[in-house]
């Protein structure tokens, strides 16, 4: 059950992030807007990321069958993941702390976390919360500001990844119990409630970039 | 406070003025840009300059003044514009 959920979320993560990302790298092309430049760099991270885990695991299960590889490419695939959550978390800061400064917008602030464990995959997970939870209160108080509903719906789309992300790690805590598959399941309806707005832009309108079409 | 508005925001304004807001068929006039966009003449004469360049703006000289009108590529950047800061404003962002 926890595989098959497993592959599902791996699956509609690897969609979801490649589908926005064309979309961005589309954007990015056409206006040569550097914030879809950043949305491209996150959800190709995003997607690439949820690609290597899912590949890592079919390579295990069916080819290798060595059962120790999948802590390992569990790790890369989240690590790479966490870059793309960072892009997303970074241009939120880029418009809330550094609206003016050009000199801030063309270099990259690393935001300091302090985090303490043994394990890298633990250390990626606690960034990959703090990141998309900052991204979902930031999307949530855009829409205060814009009132636009698409903005409701990945700011929830947001907050279910990052309590995904939260209950995957407390899961180390309880490794037999339910709390797995629920953060796995709670991911999967957080990848969907991102794709739904996005989904609703109309792009069959517009010219595409005749390199992409 | 006023609203700070990105590099990309400015040229939506302009191109959107010349387009819909436009008094004279040949075009629109430096100041009547100024007015509309709201910079400064030396920083409008840079974006202009580079609009032409790009092929987004068609300039004319008519009786020793410069008028501006949005081209077709103008029309389908502008297009592109409008549907992808409604892309950025879903996650919240402006481009």
């Amino acid at each position: 059950m926890e595989f098959l959920l497993e592959n599902i979320l791996n699956l509609v993560g690897f969609l979801v992030g490649l589908v926005i990302g064309i979309m961005s790298i589309i954007g990015f092309r056409n206006t040569g807007s550097p914030t879809l430049f950043r949305l491209t760099i996150a959800f190709f991270s995003i997607s690439i990321g949820f690609f290597v885990i899912w590949f890592g695991y079919m390579l295990e299960d069916f080819v290798i069958k060595s059962g120790n590889i999948e802590r390992w490419i569990q790790t890369l695939g989240i690590i790479i993941q966490t870059v793309g959550y960072f892009f997303i978390a970074f241009s939120h800061s880029i418009k809330s702390f550094f609206p003016k400064s050009r000199h801030f917008r063309s270099i990259g602030i690393f935001p300091l976390f302090v985090v303490s464990s043994v394990q890298i995959e633990h250390v990626f997970r606690s960034v990959s919360f703090i990141l998309l939870a900052y991204g979902a209160i930031e999307t949530m108080l855009s829409y205060f500001e814009n009132r636009n509903r698409g903005a409701i719906s990945v700011a929830v789309g947001l907050a279910l990844l990052a309590l995904g992300e939260f209950l995957g790690w407390y899961s180390f805590v309880f490794p037999e119990s339910i709390l797995y598959s629920v953060s796995i399941t709670i991911k999967i309806g957080g990848l969907i409630a991102l794709f739904i707005p996005v989904s609703k832009v109309p792009l069959t309108k517009m010219k595409f970039d005749e390199d992409i079409e | 406070m006023a609203e700070y508005r990105t590099h990309m925001k400015i040229i939506g304004d302009i191109l959107s003025t010349t387009r819909d807001e436009l008094q004279d068929i040949d075009g629109a006039t430096v100041t009547y840009l100024i007015r509309k966009a709201n910079i400064s003449h030396s920083r409008i004469s840079r974006i202009l300059k580079t609009l032409v360049s790009q092929g987004l703006l068609e300039q004319t000289d008519t009786q020793g003044s410069n008028k501006y009108r949005i081209s077709q590529s103008g029309r389908e950047f502008l297009q592109a514009y409008y549907t992808f800061t409604k892309f950025a404003d879903n996650f919240g962002l402006t481009i």
